[in-house]
């Protein structure tokens, strides 16, 4: 019964999700006015609908995740491509209200092996993290060597709470809003990655800022 | 700094002048996604609300971009409108086609690439990563243009070269191109390569698809145990990967474990029973083992998932009537043919279904006269040329013994059995209704007299074929064709002696319009078989050689 009624709850999440999305698209169609405080309150209502989005969407993901089925769906992307993508979103979701930088390192191979979804959705948990907590900038990275693929994102902000730091290198299980669910939800996505016996991993510090990286072997 | 700028800037994409299509069923959507469009430029958008609407549009007007959302209500979902369109080759290489799911789970219904969408978006997406992903698409396909050209126009030796220049030249599309070649390969029958091929991408990572082409190979190669062993382990990696149950029913087939490919399909159609054409097969296979009541739930979703699909024919309603005749449940079999009345009046070979199932359904219900009528009816549709499947054809002669039609009957068996010379399922089941009339030694007799001719011919050809006397071998094998047309092996032996013959002696116009024409044929005989890919290519080429054009379908 009870699997029953968490599958009916998976269905109406999912329901909510693509409704919210449709909204979501429909304040992306509200043109500037050109009045200040009328735009700004249209850009938070955005970034309120996405992040709602967002939560459904972790909460879809880990739902499958405790069915048994977070399997990653491995194939062969461009970093270029993903890191570009998630850069022009958060330049969107910004609205000019903070300073977005992009770098792709030169180390970075042309394809990498990852799960192109599931990565986006860590990626842009953080980004929007740092669209509530930074000061001024925001920063995407990608970096590679040693076999790894580095995706990271950085900001100015006062940095991670020491409780999050510790719950998330402790592996702590997820729980409610601001607790770190999340994070939690990017560690799961790290650790789907699996390649010859090594786990992707997150690595959460504070250096100048919230420092975010997934790391994929 | 930023790589992706510049190459952005290298390879610009014209959106004003891109022709787009978005099908979705909820206009809201629709209008949603237009504007979405319309905000990076793509003007030219067209709208279509259901698949047929979509299909439509794309015989009326070629699109480089359609945007379908997976669901669309009613009818066909999107991934039947993309199989159909791919299957009637309504879309060029070249159209970029992504499918939009409201499931991250949506690659599991995809059974091979050549089914699959360039590309998915789930909802709710954003216009940058929608734009983002198109962009990428494009410029892949600008990658591939010289690939595809040679692909569409015959020359798959050129399209691999294409295909190896992408390899050494653009880093970036490189388990792409690999991916293609892997399947240009596979088609050219040329499995060794196509194995070290997957081997190659595996070592890289183990990616599901590399690993099912590499047991696609392995099969192909007859090495059913190695095949079985890689498809067994993707399958524990990833459950829900329904390709893979698919090709292992093919392999568990080739080892004549019919038990194992029933259960291999059950497992598909447990993750994913959309599919019509898995229904179908698990049905048959079903079939094949006595299962009935497995057979039945599989051809009546089928028929049911199956209702706006062009891989739905009366055959399947056939299919179900059988096996509900053959559970005792006439009521079903009556309900079956009156919900579906108006699919099978209006063609031929649908109403020869009718026919053959209310003569059987009479005869069991004692109804003489009623049960003469529709056998009557039946030989008319055959006089005027209706064509039925061999099980169906194997059913209407045991109605006519049923009801006193001896000679009939045996004509009808002896017809299947030239068709059929080599299945030895069919001859079973002949063999088995003779037994159940009473008339094993008749029956011993026609399908021996039926099936020495056709046997003896097909024979004769490939010996000379082996020795090198193709003409020799056309010969022999187009007259076991004209005593046997609707049987597939001897139409694939026809087409194979004849493209050697044409290698072998050059250009030959006539010979060539008939091989196609048996080509066709044994496609629409037996469509999954093995060996068709390979001769459908021999055939392009030869085509290609002499510059003719493929008369279009
Ligand atoms: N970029 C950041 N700068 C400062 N603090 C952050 C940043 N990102 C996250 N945090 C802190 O970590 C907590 C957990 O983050 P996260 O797991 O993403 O959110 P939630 O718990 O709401 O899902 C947040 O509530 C916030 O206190």
């Amino acid at each position: 019964m009870i699997d029953d009624d968490n599958a009916f709850y998976a269905v109406l999440i999912h329901e909510l999700k693509n409704n919210l999305g449709l909204l979501s698209m429909t304040i992306d169609r509200i043109p500037p006015s050109g009045g200040a405080a009328c735009d700004s309150a249209v850009d938070v209502a955005r970034l309120q609908c996405q992040g709602v989005v967002e939560r459904l969407q972790q909460a879809l993901t880990i739902y499958r995740a405790k069915q048994g089925h977070l399997r990653a769906r491995i194939d062969a992307y461009s970093p270029h491509e993903l890191i570009a993508e998630v850069g022009q979103r958060a330049e969107t979701l910004a609205h000019g209200r903070i300073r977005i930088d992009v770098a792709v390192d030169e180390s970075v191979p042309p394809i990498w092996f990852f799960d192109r979804d599931l990565v986006e959705m860590a990626l842009i948990n953080a980004i929007h993290n740092s669209l509530v907590y930074a000061r001024s900038v925001m920063r995407i990275e990608a970096g590679a060597g040693h076999g790894w693929l580095e995706l990271t994102v950085r900001d100015d902000s006062a940095g991670y709470p020491g409780h999050i730091l510790a719950s998330v290198a402790a592996g702590a299980p997820c729980r409610a809003r601001g607790t770190g669910l999340g994070l939690q939800f990017a560690r799961l996505i790290a650790q789907a990655h699996e390649h010859r016996g090594r786990l992707g991993e997150l690595h959460l510090a504070n250096d100048g800022g919230a420092v975010f990286r997934l790391r994929l072997p | 700094m930023n790589q992706n700028a510049t190459a952005a800037s290298e390879t610009r994409i014209d959106f004003g002048a891109l022709r787009a299509l978005v099908v979705d069923d909820y206009p809201g959507m629709r209008n949603a996604l237009r504007l979405t469009l319309s905000n990076f430029g793509i003007t030219k958008v067209q709208l279509a609300a259901s698949a047929s609407e979509a299909i439509f549009q794309i015989r009326n007007k070629a699109y480089d971009f359609i945007l379908c959302d997976f669901n669309l209500g009613e009818g066909r979902d999107g991934q039947q409108l993309l199989e159909e369109l791919r299957h009637s080759r309504l879309i060029p290489l070249e159209t970029v086609f992504i499918m939009v799911t409201a499931e991250s789970f949506y690659e599991k219904v995809v059974a091979t690439a050549e089914l699959a969408p360039d590309d998915y978006l789930i909802k709710p997406f954003s216009a940058e990563t929608l734009c983002g992903r198109l962009v990428a698409i494009l410029q892949r396909k600008r990658a591939f243009a010289e690939a595809y050209r040679h692909y569409q126009a015959q020359q798959v030796e050129a399209a691999i070269a294409a295909c190896d220049r992408l390899l050494r030249e653009q880093p970036r599309y490189a388990v792409d191109a690999l991916r293609f070649k892997g399947e240009l390969l596979i088609a050219l029958g040329r499995f060794d390569e196509a194995e070290k091929l997957y081997q190659q991408v595996i070592a890289m990572r183990a990616i599901p698809w590399a690993r099912l082409g590499l047991a696609r190979a392995l099969h192909l190669k007859h090495d059913d145990d190695a095949a079985e062993a890689e498809l067994r382990d993707v399958l524990e990696h990833a459950p829900e990967m329904v390709a893979a149950y698919d090709l292992l029913a093919d392999v568990c087939l080739a080892r004549k474990d019919s038990q194992s490919a029933q259960e291999a399909l059950q497992h598909g159609v447990a993750v994913s029973a959309r599919t019509v054409r898995r229904q179908q097969r698990l049905g048959e296979v079903a079939m094949d083992n006595g299962d009935l009541d497995a057979a039945r739930t599989a051809f009546s979703e089928a028929v049911e998932k199956g209702r706006h699909s062009i891989f739905i024919g009366p055959a399947d309603y056939g299919n179900l009537c059988r096996v509900q005749l053959e559970q005792g449940d006439l009521k079903a079999v009556a309900d079956t043919l009156r919900q579906n009345r108006r699919t099978l009046e209006s063609n031929p070979d649908g109403r020869l279904v009718m026919a053959v199932t209310q003569s059987r359904l009479y005869t069991r219900e004692g109804k003489a006269d009623d049960a003469a009528r529709a056998l009557d009816i039946a030989a008319d549709l055959r006089a005027a040329g209706a064509q039925g499947a061999p099980h169906l054809l194997l059913d209407l002669a045991s109605a006519c013994m049923a009801n006193g039609r001896a000679d009939e009957a045996d004509a009808v068996v002896a017809d299947v059995a030239r068709n059929a010379h080599d299945s030895e399922a069919l001859l079973e089941k002949a063999r088995r209704i003779y037994a159940e009339a009473g008339r094993e030694a008749a029956g011993r007799n026609v399908l021996a007299s039926a099936t020495a001719d056709v046997r003896k011919l097909n024979n004769e050809g490939v010996v000379l074929a082996q020795k090198g006397d193709f003409r020799g071998a056309t010969e022999k094998l187009l007259a076991a064709c004209e005593s046997a047309p609707f049987n597939p092996r001897v139409s694939m032996n026809a087409v194979w002696v004849i493209l050697k013959y044409l290698d072998q002696d050059g250009m030959d116009e006539q010979m060539i319009q008939t091989a196609r024409y048996h080509l066709a044929e044994a496609e629409r005989r037996a469509p999954a078989h093995p060996r068709l890919a390979g001769l459908r290519l021999h055939l392009m080429e030869v085509e290609g050689r002499f510059g003719i054009k493929r008369a279009s379908a």
